[in-house]
């Protein structure tokens, strides 16, 4: 049987150690999963500051840029 | 007889030179890689597949055994591509080396051994005796046990190899039993025929599933000792 050779085995196992190990992990590492794009949810700031009795527009988001 | 019908499973060199090289990296070459986002769909198909192997061979590991999900699905595809370029006429399929499928076979096998043995020594250790045996018989079932522990490697080889040349060598036959009773009988032809037919579809079927038996089972020794 010639799979029973042994003087080519040496070489088919040389052969198949960076096909398996090396190109075929490389190539699986570089296929890319992304998600797909979903909305940002842009939630108002709710008046949970117990000091703040009242709501006021001060409160709305984007309308005070944050200047520092 | 005996030398004819072995021929395709020898090592191919060509001018002395081994081309088996280039035959076992051949497949990797049918598997582009891009790292854009939108591909084309030969990528995109490609890429589907490979998660949807991955969510079904690795859901049922936890954590540490998730970590070798890249090894095993290149394993499956390695082999998966393997086999099924094998089909085509005057090919020559690695998976049937037994060199090969041992080297593949041994250091997967050993890797989970070692892995279940540092991590959890005694519940690995435990696997070699059944729960509720009687005393009597824990000598022997501890030699059975270890004697089936140690034959996991070989049996991993040598089923892949034995399948896929198994299959290779029936095509072989009946496809040249149609040539000779195209001469004979139409009948029989036609049924031979059939039969060659048939049987292509079950080795497309079996090289999917040598691949599949093959990374499940290591999957399944990884699963118990992690």
């Amino acid at each position: 049987m010639p799979q029973l050779n042994t003087s080519t085995w040496f070489i088919t196992i040389m052969a198949m150690l960076p096909a398996l190990y090396l190109i075929m992990q490389l190539k699986l590492l570089n296929t890319t999963y992304h998600f797909s794009p979903s909305q940002k949810v842009l939630s108002m700031q709710t008046t949970n500051n117990s000091w703040q009795l009242k709501w006021t527009k001060i409160y709305l988001p984007h309308s005070q840029p944050q200047h520092s | 007889m005996n030398e004819n019908l072995f021929t395709p499973f020898t090592t191919p060199t060509l001018l002395e030179l081994p081309v088996v090289v280039p035959i076992i990296l051949f497949p990797t070459l049918l598997l582009p890689t891009s790292k854009y986002l939108i591909n084309n769909r030969l990528i995109t198909i490609q890429q589907k597949l490979v998660q949807l192997i991955l969510k079904q061979m690795m859901v049922i590991h936890n954590t540490k055994g998730q970590t070798w999900s890249l090894m095993l699905m290149s394993l499956i595809i390695f082999i998966a591509s393997t086999n099924f370029l094998g089909l085509l006429p005057y090919s020559f399929t690695a998976t049937t080396q037994l060199s090969m499928n041992l080297a593949m076979a041994i250091p997967l096998w050993a890797g989970t051994v070692i892995t279940g043995l540092r991590f959890k020594t005694k519940s690995s250790l435990a696997h070699f005796l059944p729960q509720g045996t009687p005393t009597p018989l824990i000598p022997a079932l501890v030699i059975i046990e270890t004697i089936s522990l140690f034959i996991q490697p070989m049996a991993l080889a040598v089923r892949l190899t034995a399948n896929i040349t198994a299959g290779h060598l029936l095509m072989h036959l009946i496809g040249s039993a149609t040539l000779a009773l195209l001469t004979i009988s139409l009948l029989a032809t036609s049924l031979t025929l059939v039969l060659l037919v048939m049987l292509t579809i079950l080795e497309m079927a079996v090289a999917l599933i040598q691949a599949y038996v093959f990374t499940l089972l290591v999957s399944l020794y990884l699963h118990d000792n992690t």
